[in-house]
């Protein structure tokens, strides 16, 4: 028998997420979801009648479809059992310091008003359903940039609202999707006007504290011809021996020759099912970057679409998966190449261990009229031990002969031999063990914003044992 | 009688999204068929020193070969059209190779239908003794324009040490239907090959299922044409049950017209098949804008200790390369039909048989350079 060592991954350090707030509110709604329900919560936002009658219609919807038959098993999400609604016991601030102090405190803790003072232009954070602070650097709002909460965004730019929201992602898209149409609550709104080239990027938190509750924020970003955006989207919550729910909805609209980056780093607790619908459509020689890190929850669906509506429009997809014990991740990317000349990259990395379960599941679809577009796939994925289990699900999908497709993936664990020749170049076993570690996130690693990267080099720290494989 | 397919056809082990419609192939269609004798002779029967041939449909008892197969239940393409070939055959070999004999010439198998023979359903079984080694070439073909109705089974179980190799030739016309399902169960130490050439019928759907045990290899390699309607639904799926299991699958194609193609490829680590290694690579030359063209290549792993890799292309032939040969002085579909030809050849190769590969590069010629020209 061959004696091996494992190289031994610590778990998330969660220290800092898994802080519990006392749980108050001003407000919440009755579990479960109902017409009454869904009214209330637009009547508390005192919405115009459009956007109550079109949370009623996606209830309707909702009511019709049925819970996705492939993918993880939701059996154990019992909507009945989620609280739709928690409004946290505060206004909107737009001055850090009126902040009530345990909501601060936690926003605090997570790092958030600092990142604002050395490296965002602007941050909004939202604690459980609403928005509780946000602010935009002054030079930016001059310049014409909006980034505003969702609730102020529907009764300031009605105009722009009522045109864009959901039709990027209509809510008969999928159950959740709907769910969202009907109860959604918070998010943030940015519009960059024509040219605006915003340097630094914008930050929105998303912190759900109360038990037993579902996050439903929505977040619409419109990005002018010629402009460019880096948004930075971060999300925790602490745990709770009840599942919570997030499903939040993203819609992007990138316009001729703008270009937006999207980053998130999701480390929701692992009692969250995060079911979150992302989908961007770009135009004209527009370019999408999503960067996508998914570490925490129970169970993830999440699958980024770029919707390349316009010629010469470029997508980028760069994302990392890490599922531990009792986590199910189904996370992909998803991409429509429907005018010619588009091109797409998708680029993943996923590791599994202590019985976690990561999934990619993607599709790459070329409609007849794309002609000369191009279009690679890379999955790669890590095993670490073999309680845990790592699949592939990709589709591709062509209709149109002038294409250039390559897909490749591969799976495995980290060679004896690279630790081997390694050590023998003078390299110690477990720093050797490590540098592949490093090397196999570090593309990915190099997208993310610094502080970010700095987080993951954090959460992904090695650590030897010895074991007998 | 006729025939139905109600079935969801070529299930994908795990299910996606359902907007894709790759999960599985739906039919529907009834055909105004009737199963009836096959009276053509498709191969040699005898008992030799280290073969023996009989046929499947001949009343005698096959179960105290047939256990190796008891634990494997679900196969083929699906549960009814399985049923069918199982249930209601009409033709089929049976073959069980001796005990550590090599059989040198391979063995042809060959099934032609007509207008009068129009149904075939074949049921195959091959057993292989340990360290027993042999070859085989079935072969289906139409002879005329009618429609025909094939539907067969093929179960290769291979003993220790064991080494078969199955070339499968499906070149029936245009209007007909071919529903094949596969499933080997490859023990410690032996090798099967499947090598498959889909190039006729209307429809065609496929389905094979390798079961691998310790230090077993299965390697399939497969080609197709895909011309004027033709639908094929194509599915592989490499089962690593054992230690140290070895898989390659190798598929290259051509869509033309307006033809659909669905891959379906599966490399399945499952827990305790440590040191295995798995390769798949689907790759397809793409002539016309009408064409369709799907794949799913699947990697599934509960086992940490493995290799697995896919890759999956898909193109035209590059502009440039088509340029030289043409200045060369070669017409637009010659050149067309030699880049494919480089690409099936490494397959074609495979067939022992002269004859056989013959007919499958005059099939190329006339579908990629004749038939373009009339």
């Amino acid at each position: 028998m061959d004696v091996q060592r494992k190289t031994y991954v610590e778990d998330l350090d969660r220290s800092i997420y898994d802080v519990k707030d006392e749980f108050r509110y001003s407000y919440k709604a009755d579990k479960g979801l109902t017409a009454e329900i869904v009214k209330d919560i637009s009547r508390r936002k005192n919405e115009p009648q459009w956007m109550t009658d079109f949370r009623l219609r996606s209830l309707d919807i909702y009511n019709k479809l049925e819970v996705p038959v492939w993918g993880p098993n939701l059996d154990d999400l019992d909507i009945d059992n989620i609280v739709t609604y928690v409004k946290p016991n505060t206004d909107m601030k737009y001055n850090w310091n009126e902040v009530p102090e345990d909501i601060k405190d936690t926003f605090e803790r997570l790092g958030i008003p600092e990142a604002e003072r050395k490296s965002l232009a602007g941050v909004g954070a939202q604690y459980d359903s609403e928005v509780v602070y946000h602010n935009l650097q002054e030079d930016m709002a001059r310049q014409g940039v909006i980034y505003t909460d969702m609730e102020t965004a529907v009764r300031e730019y009605p105009d722009i609202i009522r045109k864009y929201f959901m039709t990027v992602v209509p809510p008969h898209d999928h159950k959740f999707v709907a769910l969202h149409g009907a109860v959604w609550s918070g998010g943030s709104f940015v519009y960059v006007p024509k040219g605006v080239k915003v340097e630094i990027p914008l930050q929105s938190y998303f912190r759900s504290n109360a038990p037993g509750a579902g996050q439903f924020e929505h977040t619409l970003i419109i990005v002018d011809e010629g402009a460019f955006l880096h948004f930075i989207e971060g999300c925790s919550a602490p745990k709770y021996s009840v599942n919570n729910l997030h499903a939040g909805c993203v819609e992007l609209i990138v316009k001729a020759g703008a270009r937006l980056r999207y980053s998130t780093i999701e480390n929701w607790s692992k009692n969250m099912y995060n079911l979150n619908t992302k989908r961007a459509v770009v135009e004209k020689n527009g370019t999408i970057e999503w960067i996508s890190g998914s570490f925490g929850s129970k169970v993830s669906m999440l699958y980024p679409m770029s919707l390349l509506k316009g010629e010469g429009a470029k997508a980028e997809f760069t994302g990392i998966t890490f599922a531990g014990e009792g986590q199910i991740l189904d996370t992909g990317a998803k991409v429509v190449h429907a005018a010619p000349y588009t091109t797409s990259n998708i680029n993943t990395k996923s590791i599994s261990k202590n019985g976690g379960v990561a999934v990619y599941r993607g599709s790459l679809s070329i409609t007849p009229n794309a002609y000369h577009s191009k279009a690679t796939v890379s999955c790669e994925s890590l095993m670490l031990d073999n309680k845990s289990r790592s699949d592939t699900i990709p589709v591709v999908d062509i209709r149109n002969d002038e294409v250039d497709i390559g897909h490749e993936a591969k799976i495995g664990r980290i060679s004896e031999e690279s630790i081997f020749y390694l050590m023998s170049r003078g390299i110690s076993e477990e720093e050797a063990r490590a540098m592949i570690v490093r090397g196999f996130v570090e593309p990915i690693a190099k997208e993310l914003p610094l502080e970010y990267a700095v987080e993951m080099n954090n959460l992904i720290k090695l650590e030897l044992e010895g074991t007998i494989g | 009688m006729s025939i139905q397919i109600k079935d969801e056809l070529n299930l994908i082990p795990v299910k996606t999204y359902r907007w894709l419609n790759v999960n599985h192939l739906k039919i529907d269609e009834v055909l105004d068929k009737e199963i009836k004798t096959y009276h053509k002779k498709y191969a040699d029967e005898g008992n030799h020193e280290n073969i023996l041939i009989g046929r499947t449909n001949k009343v005698f008892s096959l179960n105290k070969y047939t256990d190796g197969f008891k634990d494997e239940i679900e196969y083929g393409v699906s549960k009814e059209i399985v049923q069918m070939a199982e249930g209601m055959n009409n033709a089929g070999i049976f073959a069980l190779l001796k005990r550590g004999k090599e059989v040198n010439q391979p063995i042809r198998v060959e099934y032609e239908m007509d207008d009068e023979e129009d149904v075939l359903i074949d049921k195959n079984i091959i057993i292989a003794e340990e360290y027993s080694k042999a070859t085989f070439v079935v072969d289906y073909s139409t002879r005329g324009d009618e429609e025909a109705f094939h539907n067969g089974v093929m179960k290769v179980y291979a003993k220790e040490g064991s080494d078969v190799k199955i070339i499968k030739v499906q070149r029936m016309n245009d209007n007909s239907y071919h529903f094949d399902s596969n499933v080997a169960i490859v023990e410690k130490g032996a090798k099967v090959s499947f090598i498959q050439v889909e190039f006729g019928c209307k429809r065609a759907v496929t389905n094979y299922i390798s079961n691998l045990k310790d230090e077993s290899q299965s390697d399939v390699y497969a080609i197709y044409l895909g011309d004027k309607d033709r639908e094929l639904d194509l599915s592989y799926y490499m089962n690593h049950i054992g230690r140290r299991s070895i898989s390659n699958m190798e598929v290259k194609g051509v869509l033309k017209d307006r033809a659909k193609k669905i891959f379906k490829g599966t490399i399945d680590f499952k827990l305790g098949s440590s040191k295995s290694t798995g390769r798949e690579e689907e790759a397809v030359i793409l002539f016309d804008k009408s064409v369709k063209s799907d794949a799913v290549p699947l990697l599934l792993c509960t086992e940490d200790d493995v290799n697995g890799q896919h890759a999956a292309s898909a193109g035209r032939v590059d502009d440039d390369k088509l340029f030289y040969m043409m200045s060369r002085g070669f017409s637009r579909e010659e050149a067309m039909k030699l880049i494919v030809e480089a690409s099936f050849n490494p397959i074609i190769d495979k067939i022992p048989f002269e004859g056989v590969r013959g007919i499958i590069r005059e099939e190329i010629h006339n579908r990629l350079v004749m038939e373009v020209k009339r």
